[in-house]
């Protein structure tokens, strides 16, 4: 049972690997591992880092690619922001608004952060792509980037989820970090508000959490592992 | 029934539809005007131009009064912002007014990301005549970067294109090292007289390279840059400027080279053909021709041409001929000598003494005195004829060894009364120490005859086998007639000239007189070489065309024998009397031909005819006497 239950990361470790290897570009011939197995190439932190942010920065553009897409549809008027905010499930979820704010954040807090981010967004999109791939308005370019972004949100958080066990395991951040989302942040699949959010002002919203992603990241990867001009 | 709808009732329907789109249109293009009208830019509120974030930490929003001139003073209009960060939230003023550029500051503390804000610009009394609302990372234009320069990469092979590699920094504003901003670029390049930029693809590194940029060209090259994934581009940086002009690589020398072998190569095969064809006229300088003798005034057409009227013209110095043969007439050609038919191994030593009588003869100077000048002592310098080329006198003087003959011969030569005079004189003195010649001379003196000076060119009647030339029977005649009367006082070993037998003799001699007929072509003074060809073949013709001979006495032999053993004064004939002619000077006209095709000659002027001769029917000299017969009258007198 141990045994199985320790053998779990391992699987998911090199389940990781195998999709990071496979979607991200490719440092190295061997594969990666942890754990020092035999045949692997240990990745550092800084590289793991390096190939998350990269994750973050692609899903970034892909989702402001959909919005733009989706702009084209809807003529923004100027109050639509204001109006947009108000219906982003994610708002509840303290996040730090500027760059003092992450960078005066702990380490901890802002991994947390970031995964209860990318763990909110995995159902929303999800059922996003099953709306677009039934709905015959959108082409199949959209349909595929919708169905792409899920997935990416998917293996982004996996990867969160992969750093922040290596940094405790190297003992930067104390406790573990624990990928719970808070239950309001969860929406119900049928609820009313799902259904109120249309989906260009999904798009948007993941727009935009995906930008505070990619920037916690940075901020983060800044302050972990020490590199010039941070 | 619903089916089918009564006519009336479709008249009716088709006879409204048209009205009811002519409202329509009308009320649509109302509508428009009035909307134009309305929102016109004569009358325009208030707005907010723009609001901008450079840094992602703070940002700035911009006002405009529009048309409402009185609400451009600074106060006039206000600024009200709201952040929904709580769900309650209030409308605050802006927290920092810049008037001079109705601009609203938001810096670090009141700006808050992925927070939506909205704001407001609100005149007096709450009347709010614009409001916009936006989250910062959508306003974010990054600044341009800086630092901007190029570098070139390579050169084409064909020299006419090369790439640029284009290096800059981010904007110093923009904190890309933290990771805050991800910023990409864009470059633009343009030539310079283009108004079309052309752009490269975004790209967040930077360094980016330009590939074909054309040699010679000056390029424009800026950058703008904008925040990943976003949409927003912020300024064009400064532009730097591209120019790379024409470098002397290898390549462009081997065009040089072409150029320079195959230029000298035209150049080479020009010069070729050029001397192939000009080919005579570079002969003509690089060796050139080597002047032929000339005749000064003589056109050597004439010669070839055979127009002897003209050549004789000119010879006797006619109208538009040459100038006489005179003496002075060669001043400045020392290459013009008087042919003297001297034995070669004498002609050397005494060839400067000859010249010097020569000289003194052709000037017209008493000839000087030697003993050594055996010869042209007594010769006179004078030209007796008036004819003009009748030769100059150079005097032949037989190259007589023995200084009697010599004495004798210069005591015997007749000259100009005054001058042989004197020359006799001289001789006279000279001889003194012989002896015995004085009276000789003396009585020279009292009975010479002034002969006729005849000329310089003596005619030679005979040569000598000891190498003397018997001359011309007209010196021979001066000699005959001095000896006559000194025929008492011969001397052993001079000549002994006789009576007329002797005077017959010497005219045997001088029966070998030649006339000497001018070839065109050929000089005119005998030489000795034709001397001694005359003297050989006495009868027959001389190979020279230009000889008619007269048919001489065989007595070549004797006076040369006689002269040398027979010491008697006297002198026999050995062949009977030869018809004797009358005495001639050296050249004489041919006056005529007659019957027996004998030649009638002129004889020369002043010659008082000899006793011994027979009379002859002289004619009177022509004024001009001819001494050359042209071919013309060489044929009369050919039998």
């Amino acid at each position: 049972m141990l045994g199985y239950i320790r053998s779990v990361p391992a699987v998911w470790r090199v389940l990781v690997c195998l999709v990071f290897c496979r979607n991200l570009t490719s440092i190295g011939a061997a594969p990666i591992c942890t754990n020092a197995q035999t045949g692997c190439q240990a990745l550092s932190l800084a590289n793991l880092f390096d190939r998350v942010i990269q994750h973050s920065a692609r899903m970034h553009g892909i989702s402001n690619d959909l919005h733009s897409e989706f702009e084209q549809y809807f003529l923004p008027s100027k109050n639509q922001i204001g109006r947009v905010s108000r219906n982003c499930h994610t708002s509840t979820i303290l996040t730090p608004n500027g760059k003092e704010n992450a960078q005066r954040m702990a380490r901890e807090e802002l991994t947390e952060v970031i995964l209860k981010l990318l763990m909110a967004w995995r159902d929303p999109l999800w059922r996003f792509h099953q709306g677009m791939a039934h709905n015959h308005d959108f082409n199949n370019f959209s349909s595929n980037k919708a169905l792409e972004m899920s997935d990416m949100v998917h293996e982004l958080r996996k990867g969160v989820e992969k750093v922040a066990d290596k940094m405790q395991m190297l003992g930067i951040i104390s406790n573990s970090v624990s990928s719970q989302v808070s239950p309001e942040a969860l929406l119900p699949s049928d609820s009313a508000e799902w259904h109120l959010m249309r989906d260009y002002d999904l798009l948007y919203c993941f727009r935009r959490d995906s930008n505070k992603v990619q920037n916690y990241l940075k901020i983060l990867k800044c302050r972990i592992v020490p590199e010039h001009g941070c | 029934c619903k089916l089918v709808l009564s006519a009336a009732v479709k008249r009716r329907v088709l006879l409204t539809l048209p009205m009811m789109w002519l409202s329509l249109g009308w009320c649509v293009f109302f509508v428009l005007f009035w909307g134009l009208f309305v929102f016109s830019d004569d009358s325009l509120e208030p707005h907010f131009t723009e609001c901008i974030s450079r840094d992602q930490e703070t940002f700035r929003c911009w006002w405009s009064p529009g048309s409402f001139h009185n609400l451009s003073s600074p106060g006039a209009l206000k600024v009200f912002y709201l952040r929904k960060v709580s769900p309650v939230s209030e409308w605050k003023e802006c927290p920092e007014y810049i008037h001079s550029k109705r601009e609203c500051f938001f810096d670090v503390n009141y700006t808050s990301v992925w927070v939506p804000y909205c704001i407001q610009l609100r005149g007096q009394n709450n009347i709010t005549f614009d409001d916009a609302c936006f989250t910062v990372e959508n306003i974010v234009r990054p600044d341009p970067p800086v630092s901007l320069n190029w570098t070139l990469l390579n050169i084409s092979p064909s020299g006419l294109s090369y790439d640029v590699m284009v290096n800059w920094e981010p904007p110093p504003t923009a904190d890309v090292e933290a990771g805050w901003m991800r910023i990409v670029y864009e470059i633009q390049y343009r030539e310079r007289n283009s108004t079309y930029w052309e752009a490269l693809e975004v790209q967040p590194h930077t360094q980016k390279t330009i590939y074909g940029l054309h040699i010679g060209k000056e390029y424009e090259v800026h950058i703008r840059s904008r925040m990943q994934a976003f949409s927003k581009f912020g300024e064009f940086s400064d532009p730097i400027f591209i120019h790379v002009t024409e470098l002397y690589s290898e390549e462009t020398t081997f065009p040089l080279t072409f150029i320079l072998v195959f230029g000298t190569l035209g150049i080479l095969i020009l010069l070729m053909l050029i001397l192939i064809f000009q080919q005579q006229r570079f002969m003509m300088i690089l060796l050139p021709p080597v002047p032929a003798p000339k005749i000064k005034g003589i056109d050597a057409e004439l010669l070839k041409k055979g127009k002897l009227d003209e050549l004789n013209l000119i010879l006797s110095g006619g109208i538009g001929g040459l100038h006489t043969y005179a003496p002075d007439f060669y001043p400045d050609e020392p290459w013009v000598e008087f042919i003297e038919v001297d034995p070669e191994d004498s002609a050397a030593g005494e060839k400067e003494d000859h010249q010097g009588s020569d000289t003194q003869r052709l000037l017209g100077l008493p000839p000087p005195v030697s003993l050594n000048h055996h010869l042209n002592i007594g010769c006179s310098s004078t030209i007796s004829f008036p004819d003009d080329d009748s030769g100059r006198a150079s005097c032949y003087g037989p190259d007589v060894p023995n200084q009697d003959t010599l004495i004798l011969m210069a005591a015997l030569l007749p000259g100009q009364a005054e001058e042989e005079e004197a020359t006799l004189d001289e001789v006279e003195r000279a001889p003194s120490p012989e002896g015995g010649e004085s009276h000789f001379v003396q009585s020279q003196t009292a009975g010479s005859h002034t002969w006729v000076n005849t000329d310089f060119y003596a005619q030679v009647s005979n040569v000598m086998p000891s190498g003397g030339v018997v001359l011309s029977p007209g010196q021979q005649l001066r000699i005959q007639e001095s000896t006559l009367s000194a025929e008492k006082e011969m001397q052993r070993k001079g000549k002994e000239i006789g009576a007329c037998e002797e005077t017959g003799e010497k005219k045997q001699k001088g029966l070998q007189f030649q006339l000497l007929v001018v070839d065109p072509e050929g000089g005119s003074y005998t030489t000795e070489s034709t001397a001694r060809q005359i003297s050989a073949a006495p009868n027959s013709p001389t190979p020279s065309e230009g000889y008619q001979t007269i048919p001489p006495q065989p007595a070549d032999a004797k006076p040369a024998a006689t002269a040398e053993d027979n010491q008697s004064p006297y002198i026999l004939p050995d062949s009977p009397q030869a018809p004797f002619f009358a005495p001639v000077g050296d050249y004489t006209v041919v006056q005529e031909v007659d019957s027996q095709h004998s030649l009638l000659l002129n004889p020369p002027p002043n010659l008082s005819p000899h006793p011994c001769m027979p009379q002859q029917p002289l004619k009177a000299l022509p004024a001009t006497p001819v001494a050359y017969v042209t071919p013309d009258l060489l044929g009369n007198l050919s039998p």
